[in-house]
């Protein structure tokens, strides 16, 4: 009756240990009570080496509409006011999609985070680069007063 | 019943089983967050109180998150074990102000071993003048392995709450060397 079944429930049993659960849609941002964002006019997009160029181009387009003179490269310079650095996540289902990104504003001269983002969408929420970049730094810009 | 259905049913109690298995997850734990106690750790005589942010609460279908409360409160609990402050207050009237802001928690969705990196932006205030007296981001990283848990949201539990801790014990230790 179940000829087949012994074969594939080895396997399912050995797949499940491996599962971290379920995923959920989330977003957050924080500002460290010493920083001052409105003291910055310069910006610098670090861009990962793996970039194609779409997210950092993304993250740049979204500071300069915000009134920032950005420039980006893969080196970190300190004669800018603020060093923006990403880690983004792909997942594939039928198609990519962008699942994390965290977004950092850090101090060009002790690398310190003077502000983050963090959004999260599963697929069935899944959200376009363009979305997830604008959620992130405008949930950064809200904590600011 | 025909053997169609039969086997659907089957598979459906499989994948059941594999749902029970795999769970869903819990949040990281506080007590399982706190730093171990350092003898060597310079003790102030000055009192702290302790700001967190940047954290999340785990749902239902989430993996572990760290809740601000939590992390606050081992924070608290590795500071008041390891006496590196004399007090912790609650609120306002603390000598000092102590942030920590969970940047980033990147964790893995499966494998037989967890590695969580934790990085957080330490930074420490004297109330009386907001002058900054230290600042630093401290990076952490912790896994657990498949004898540490059976099954991935244990693990992956128990890695968050690792780096969590290792976190705690790094930033403890930066501030003790200051000497206050």
């Amino acid at each position: 009756m179940f000829s087949g079944m012994p074969r594939v429930f080895p396997m399912l049993v050995l797949v499940a240990p491996l599962f971290t659960g379920c995923a959920v849609n989330r977003a957050t941002a924080t500002l460290d009570p010493s920083a001052n964002l409105n003291t910055i006019k310069t910006v610098y997009v670090v861009k990962i080496p793996e970039d194609d160029g779409i997210v950092d181009g993304l993250i740049v387009k979204k500071f300069q509409s915000k009134g920032y003179t950005v420039t980006t490269g893969t080196d970190k310079p300190a004669n800018v006011d603020a060093l923006v650095t990403y880690v983004d996540k792909w997942m594939w289902d039928i198609t990519m999609y962008m699942l994390e990104l965290n977004i950092t504003i850090r101090d060009p001269k002790t690398d310190f985070p003077l502000a983050s983002g963090d959004s999260l969408h599963t697929s069935l929420t899944r959200k376009s680069p363009t979305e997830m970049v604008d959620e992130v730094v405008d949930n950064i810009y809200k904590q600011v007063k | 019943m025909n053997k169609s259905v039969q086997k659907l049913m089957f598979v459906m109690s499989v994948l059941g089983a594999i749902s029970t298995l795999g769970g869903c997850a819990s949040p990281a734990n506080r007590e399982a967050m706190q730093a171990a106690p350092v003898a060597s750790l310079h003790q102030s005589e000055h009192s702290v109180a302790v700001r967190t942010s940047g954290g999340g609460d785990t749902g239902a279908m989430d993996s572990s998150n760290i809740a601000d409360a939590d992390f606050k409160s081992a924070i608290e609990s590795s500071i008041t074990q390891s006496g590196v402050f004399k007090t912790v207050i609650q609120g306002s009237g603390a000598d000092y102000e102590l942030s920590v802001s969970l940047v980033r928690l990147s964790k893995p969705l499966a494998g037989f071993s967890m590695t969580v990196t934790m990085e957080d932006a330490w930074s420490l205030i004297r109330a009386s003048d907001k002058s900054v007296v230290w600042r630093k981001p401290i990076t952490s990283t912790f896994t657990a392995g498949m004898g540490d848990a059976f099954a991935g949201v244990t693990r992956l539990r128990m890695a968050v709450e690792g780096a969590a801790r290792e976190n705690i014990a790094q930033g403890l230790k930066e501030i003790s060397d200051l000497k206050l």
